[in-house]
């Protein structure tokens, strides 16, 4: 009897080798440790002292000129003014304006009448007609 | 008040300037008051104006009478819009588009297109007046009117209007707020006319006493200011030019006062004047120094809030508002009778 022949045994599938996972690992490991970081940064940092140098075109945002304890939270409020201690000087561009000033006021003119521009020593010349005429709305009331 | 120089030590080197335009004027009336188109008929560079039915490619007028006959064509044709117009805004009459949203009691209300636009122009009037110009005011108004008392002042804030398809609306507001279009009216139609105008390169729209100007190159309109203390006489001259060789020029010129729209006093020398002017602040009729105020800006509506503007806010800070707002002229008469300008207007007066 014959016995079987060592057929060829179809060989088992090799196990694929898999990637390294390590290196993956270690890079998103990395990335999160730094996304954390950036926004444990961002949540506690302490609120930044305004000095006169970041003053611009009249808006800061307070406090001035004293520092802020770490451990403070402040609102940040805007201001449109600020008071120069002595010694301080305004940044570039600023607009100063004294305290002795008085009030900014706008500037108008006097308007002559029509009839005030007729030099008094020659005759009246006659009057050009005047077609349309802007006028407040409504009737006079008695 | 600073006074920075007289006019006429300012005067700059002017070229020659045209002759002042002799419109041809057409009357009418509406939302209460009197409109007038005046048209350049001198000027050949214009096509017939869109609806007159005539379209058949004649550039120029051959002669004065086809001119003349084309204005009247051109100008009835708007007219008659501006009457459709007047009929949906005005609050003086029951069926209008307005007055049927102001007896509507439900909060959200559909409009149609014209009230739509013209809501959304009291709102642009209101923010280029910084709230001066308030379309809520009605029962403020009648209350001053009647001499009653009225408690409240603007309600501005609680409206919104949303557009919608073709120019339809919503009206978003409290029940019980009524809206008052008046100058804001006038002024929107004013502006909307000289739209329909547009092939006539110089023209007017006189809406009562709001004006709506383009004026082609080269070429200048008069505009006298109403004193009101004299009729028949002017408190000065604007001279609406545009150069010559650019493009035409728009304007608005619009004015509004305290001494013509009021109502007699019961006679006690300590009550307050009451006017048709209401300020925003307190919801009566405005405290102020200023009788009358003539406002040039790029638009009637403009002009129309600033003018009623700078009267509710007094003298200082109504010159203060007109020189933020960056208008083109200015003028101011005063309680005590001075005449006063923004120094913008200077180029505008006629010397």
């Amino acid at each position: 009897m014959e016995t079987p022949t060592n057929r060829p045994v179809p060989a088992a599938h090799a196990p694929k080798s898999k990637p390294d996972a390590w290196p993956m690992r270690l890079a998103l490991g990395a990335g999160g440790i730094a996304a954390v970081s950036a926004l444990t940064a961002a949540i506690v940092m302490p609120p930044q002292t305004v000095t006169n140098t970041q003053v611009t075109q009249q808006t800061v945002q307070q406090p001035l000129s004293t520092p802020v304890p770490a451990s403070t939270i402040q609102v940040v409020q805007p201001v449109k003014y600020v008071q120069l201690l002595p010694g301080q000087t305004p940044p570039p561009g600023a607009q100063v304006i004294s305290p002795a000033d008085p009030t900014p006021r706008t500037v108008v003119v006097n308007v002559p009448a029509p009839a005030a521009k007729q030099p008094a020593a020659q005759p009246p010349a006659a009057q050009k007609p005047v077609y349309i005429k802007t006028t407040q709305s409504g009737t006079v009331v008695p | 008040m600073t006074v920075a120089a007289a006019v006429g030590n300012t005067t700059p080197q002017r070229t020659p300037e045209p002759e002042p335009i002799v419109p041809a004027s057409f009357n009418a009336t509406a939302m209460g008051g009197r409109f007038v188109i005046h048209l350049d008929v001198e000027w050949s560079g214009r096509q017939p104006v869109r609806g007159a039915g005539r379209h058949d490619g004649r550039a120029a007028a051959d002669n004065g009478a086809d001119a003349a006959a084309d204005a009247r064509r051109d100008a009835h044709v708007v007219i008659d819009r501006v009457h459709r117009w007047a009929e949906r805004l005005t609050r003086h009459t029951e069926t209008s588009d307005l007055s049927v949203l102001n007896s509507d009691p439900r909060s959200v209300i559909p409009v149609r297109p014209t009230l739509a636009a013209a809501l959304l122009a009291a709102m642009v009037a209101a923010d280029a007046s910084e709230g001066f110009a308030d379309v809520t005011l009605l029962d403020a108004r009648l209350a001053a009117e009647e001499g009653r008392e009225h408690t409240g002042a603007s309600r501005i804030s609680e409206w919104q209007i949303l557009r919608r398809h073709r120019g339809s609306g919503i009206v978003r507001r409290p029940p019980g707020l009524r809206f008052d279009l008046g100058g804001v009216g006038k002024g929107w139609i004013a502006d909307r006319a000289l739209d329909l105008l547009s092939d006539w390169p110089s023209a007017v729209v006189d809406a009562d006493g709001d004006l709506a100007v383009r004026t082609a190159a080269g070429r200048a309109w008069e505009v006298g200011v109403a004193d009101p203390r004299s009729p028949d006489t002017h408190l000065t001259v604007l001279r609406l030019a545009a150069p010559a060789g650019g493009l035409p020029v728009r304007w608005g010129v619009a004015t509004s006062g305290v001494s013509i729209h009021r109502w007699p006093s019961d006679g006690a020398a300590a009550e307050p004047a009451r006017h048709h002017l209401i300020d925003p602040r307190t919801g009566r009729p405005a405290v102020t120094d200023v009788v009358q105020a003539t406002v040039v800006a790029e638009s009637a509506l403009r002009a129309e809030a600033l003018a009623k503007s700078a009267v509710i806010a007094g003298s200082v800070d109504g010159f203060a508002l007109l020189e933020r707002s960056r208008v083109r002229g200015a003028v101011l008469l005063t309680a005590k009778g001075d005449v006063l300008a923004l120094p913008v207007t200077l180029p505008l007066l006629d010397r």
